[in-house]
């Protein structure tokens, strides 16, 4: 845990954030609900994620039969709500539960793209009745191969209400991998709200 | 909600599962009074397969009703005038009750109550004063789409 605290003491002072000791971000997106804390990040760093983009990124553990750990970084797309409620970008294979089998769940609509290599590294999910059209020209060419080619191996997004939630499967990615967390999570960030805009 | 992988398989294994437990004492030889404590829990669990089918049946053609909705509906806005949670959950996902007023365009305002399966994240964001899209049927208005 002092590796942990000291490795988000340098990002914090590398990238001119302020570290906080640990920050309760609330129940927001599903990959917060799963931990039992609530949405617990410790410890965290608040400020730019990248230039234009301000948010935190912090340390997520939760434990259920085993202990799940996550680096996370979030921001804020308030004005996605409108357009897109619910956008999970799931990378295929992660694991963020083994000890709940429900045969029934939330609905949901999957959504379809062109990309091999987007379809073969991501799941992505939307809420139903989601306007196809706006989803297509949210997933542009540039974007879909931006995510198939750029962010981090084991990156994955989730939009919920407006709050956009990138994470990474590591305890301690080291100053690289939080900085590639924040500017991944940023670029999404930024091509949601330029395409809400439009 | 819809059914997941998890779903046909827990349909699929109560109902083998069962099916086997029916047929299989007999089929083996057992006596009639063994045969039958097994066919009695073997019934059991087919009923239970059946009824999971049932459910995730009336799923599906609701699916396809809200589906036909919105595509054909008429769009419309639902303003949240009070949230009530039951305190029930399913699938640890809570039942949330919604006062909504209603607005479609050349039907009017009416107030609803409609109670909603919704998950954790996003019943923590029905609050009152939330404005939603609706999508509502063109020949009964009564017959709405939440989307949230």
């Amino acid at each position: 845990m002092a590796d942990l605290d000291a490795s988000y003491a340098a990002f914090a002072a590398a990238r001119g954030m302020e570290l906080v000791p640990g920050v309760d971000v609330g129940q927001l997106t599903p990959l917060l609900v799963e931990s039992t804390a609530g949405g617990q990040l410790n410890p965290a760093a608040r400020g730019p994620l990248a230039e234009g983009v301000d948010g935190i990124v912090g340390h997520l553990a939760y434990q259920r039969n085993k202990k799940f750990r996550f680096t996370v970084a979030l921001t804020q797309v308030p004005s996605s709500t409108p357009f897109v409620p619910r956008l999970f970008c799931i990378r295929k294979g992660r694991s963020t539960r083994d000890d709940e089998f429900y045969g029934f769940e939330a609905r949901h609509a999957k959504l379809w793209t062109e990309s091999t290599r987007l379809n073969e590294r991501f799941t992505v999910t939307t809420g139903p009745y989601q306007d196809p059209n706006w989803m297509r020209q949210l997933f542009s060419p540039a974007l879909v191969d931006w995510l198939a080619n750029k962010p981090p191996q084991d990156f994955s997004f989730e939009l919920a209400y407006g709050t956009l939630l990138g994470s990474v499967e590591e305890d301690d990615p080291g100053p690289d991998g939080m900085a590639a967390l924040c500017d991944a999570t940023a670029h999404v960030a930024e091509r949601i709200a330029r395409e809400c805009e439009e | 909600m819809q059914i997941n992988r998890v779903g046909y398989f827990l349909i699929a294994l109560f109902g083998g599962l069962g099916l086997a437990m029916c047929i299989g004492p007999p089929l083996a030889g057992a006596n009639a009074e063994t045969s039958l404590i097994v066919a009695s829990t073997g019934a059991i669990f087919v009923l239970t397969a059946v009824g999971l089918g049932l459910y995730a049946r009336h799923n599906v053609k609701k699916a396809a009703h809200n589906d036909w909705i919105f595509q054909n509906g008429i769009k419309g806005t639902a303003t949240i005038v009070a949230v009530g949670n039951s305190h029930t959950t399913v699938n640890e996902m809570p039942l949330m009750k919604l006062t909504l007023d209603v607005d479609i365009p050349g039907v009017g305002r009416t107030e609803f109550t409609r109670r909603e399966v919704m998950p954790v994240f996003t019943a923590n964001r029905m609050e009152q004063g939330l404005i939603l899209p609706v999508y509502a049927n063109p020949q009964a208005p009564g017959d709405f789409i939440l989307v949230w």
